[in-house]
């Protein structure tokens, strides 16, 4: 028994890659549809403070990630966007991770041709712009100056969305969908303490568990956390979209490791019962 | 020399450290302009750090390349990579899109950039599966109680999870799989969470202070 023990404690890596490869293939190519997904609370913080702006209101987002954290923040992108078009929000959306840009500004665009909205009046795309926090202690002093002209080179004193619009207490609500540093913490440091607008968040699951304590204080009013809170997010819209579809992927890998974490605690202990009788 | 080697940069430290310390509590407009024209500078700063890091970035490459260390090839790569996507992002002027769609530079980002960060990505999946198998071992109780605690947020952060518990418990059941995994991340993780963040900013503030009053010099490139 040991020996067998031993020999599965010292599996092929190899084998481990191709049952992770299965547990991410079949629910992709066969979904399970699993039933619904339950809202946790501080997703909700997020939607339900969108819900409560009035048409017009300023909905800031910056979209502080890049292509590595796109299964995760991408699908949290487009339902934060398709819920405020849908309330007839203005959106202004920038971000500070440089290889950012070319997913936050698609994403703007795609969302905003769904609801037939105008660009300059309905939303605006600031773009990127070096400095990280100096760019959001910027925005707080004077928006126009900080970014003078949009991602597309339009002057943003001119665009009629930024009418009354000249920082960052202008805004009605602000989300930072991150994937890391500079993000949630960063803009709650040098931007919400200072200038007073209220902040939500959207990460991805990793960093999560780090921002629960700005969770529980109200510092942040809420958090999306990961694939998970994307897809809460798309139920709460009654949107079923990407990130839904990867719960699927989500509950065979987890259960897969899950399994193999037990199975080789099994064995393990198999080992070392032997080693203590002999 | 000595002065504008030593002192000078400790004067300027120290004095711009206790203004914009002071300055953070005084609303007057003028204060508020004096910041304005600080972080004006401070963006201006930053926009020229990214060219010496461009610049530290082609040394090091360029270094390994006539050196021949080992791995020079991938260094060649990187020089190609980027001289390559700099000239095209020129020639589109940046742009990702145009009128007629994809311009090249926005090609290069979706088609190259985009899936192979996500590739670097999601390789994790495999290597985590992996060492999870090998090093995830309850040798002691602490270690116990963290593949515990490991195992019921994995089960319960996906759906399937929480469809077996109610299967098993009912729908009925007051404590459901969803309330127990917010329990662990809105309190033991929170107050763990909570104390290092704790440590980290007062640890921060000691060394902003010390860094403040010259007692840290070490950015100087002094040794303790």
């Amino acid at each position: 028994m040991r020996k067998i023990a031993n020999i599965l404690l010292n599996l092929d890596r190899r084998i481990i890659f191709l049952l992770i490869a299965a547990a991410v293939l079949v629910p992709l190519l066969r979904p399970f549809n699993l039933p619904g997904i339950s809202i946790s609370q501080p997703v909700k913080g997020v939607y339900d403070k969108i819900e409560s702006l009035a048409p017009g209101d300023v909905l800031f987002i910056s979209m502080d990630f890049d292509p590595t954290a796109k299964p995760e923040l991408y699908p949290m992108g487009i339902s934060i966007l398709r819920h405020a078009f849908s309330k007839d929000l203005r959106v202004i959306c920038m971000t500070l991770w440089a290889p950012g840009v070319g997913m936050a500004e698609e994403v703007m665009s795609k969302v905003a041709r769904e609801y037939h909205k105008e660009y300059g009046k309905d939303y605006a795309f600031l773009g990127w712009m070096p400095g990280q926090l100096t760019v959001i202690i910027g925005l707080g002093q004077d928006l126009k100056k900080t970014f003078p002209k949009d991602f597309y080179g339009n002057k943003t004193d001119r665009l009629q969305i930024f009418e009354n619009i000249n920082s960052l207490r202008d805004i009605d609500y602000m989300v930072d969908l991150a994937a890391g540093d500079p993000g949630i913490e960063t803009w709650y440091l040098y931007g919400k303490e200072k200038y007073g607008f209220e902040l939500g968040g959207g990460c991805t699951a990793v960093i999560a568990p780090g921002l629960y304590p700005f969770l529980q204080t109200g510092q942040i009013n809420g958090l999306i956390g990961g694939m998970r809170g994307a897809a809460e997010y798309e139920t709460l819209l009654n949107r079923k979209d990407k990130a839904t579809v990867g719960m699927d992927v989500l509950s065979t890998t987890h259960f897969l490791i899950i399994g193999l974490v037990i199975l080789s605690n099994i064995f393990y202990l198999i080992t070392r019962k032997g080693k203590t009788v002999r | 020399m000595l002065f504008l080697k030593r002192y000078l940069p400790l004067v300027i430290c120290g004095f711009t450290g206790v203004v914009f310390g002071i300055q953070y509590y005084v609303p007057h407009k003028a204060s508020e302009d004096l910041l304005t024209f600080i972080n004006d500078w401070m963006i201006i700063i930053f926009g020229f750090s990214m060219i010496l890091a461009l610049a530290s970035l082609f040394h090091v490459h360029y270094q390994k390349i006539r050196r021949r260390q080992s791995g020079w090839g991938f260094s060649l790569i990187v020089f190609i990579a980027i001289i390559v996507t700099v000239i095209i992002g020129i020639i589109s002027q940046g742009e990702t899109v145009d009128e007629k769609g994809l311009t090249s530079f926005g090609w290069i980002y979706t088609n190259m950039l985009v899936p192979l960060s996500g590739t670097m990505f999601s390789i994790l999946a495999f290597f985590i599966a992996s060492a999870a198998f090998r090093a995830f071992r309850a040798r002691t109780l602490d270690a116990f109680l963290l593949l515990f605690a490991a195992i019921i947020i994995m089960f319960g952060r996906v759906p399937a999870g929480e469809y077996l518990w109610s299967k098993i418990w009912g729908a009925e059941f007051p404590l459901q799989m969803g309330d127990i995994t917010e329990w662990i991340m809105g309190v033991l993780n929170m107050a763990a969470r909570r104390g290092i963040l704790l440590g980290v900013a007062l640890g921060a503030i000691a060394t902003s202070l010390k860094i403040i009053f010259g007692i840290e010099r070490a950015y100087l490139g002094e040794k303790e």
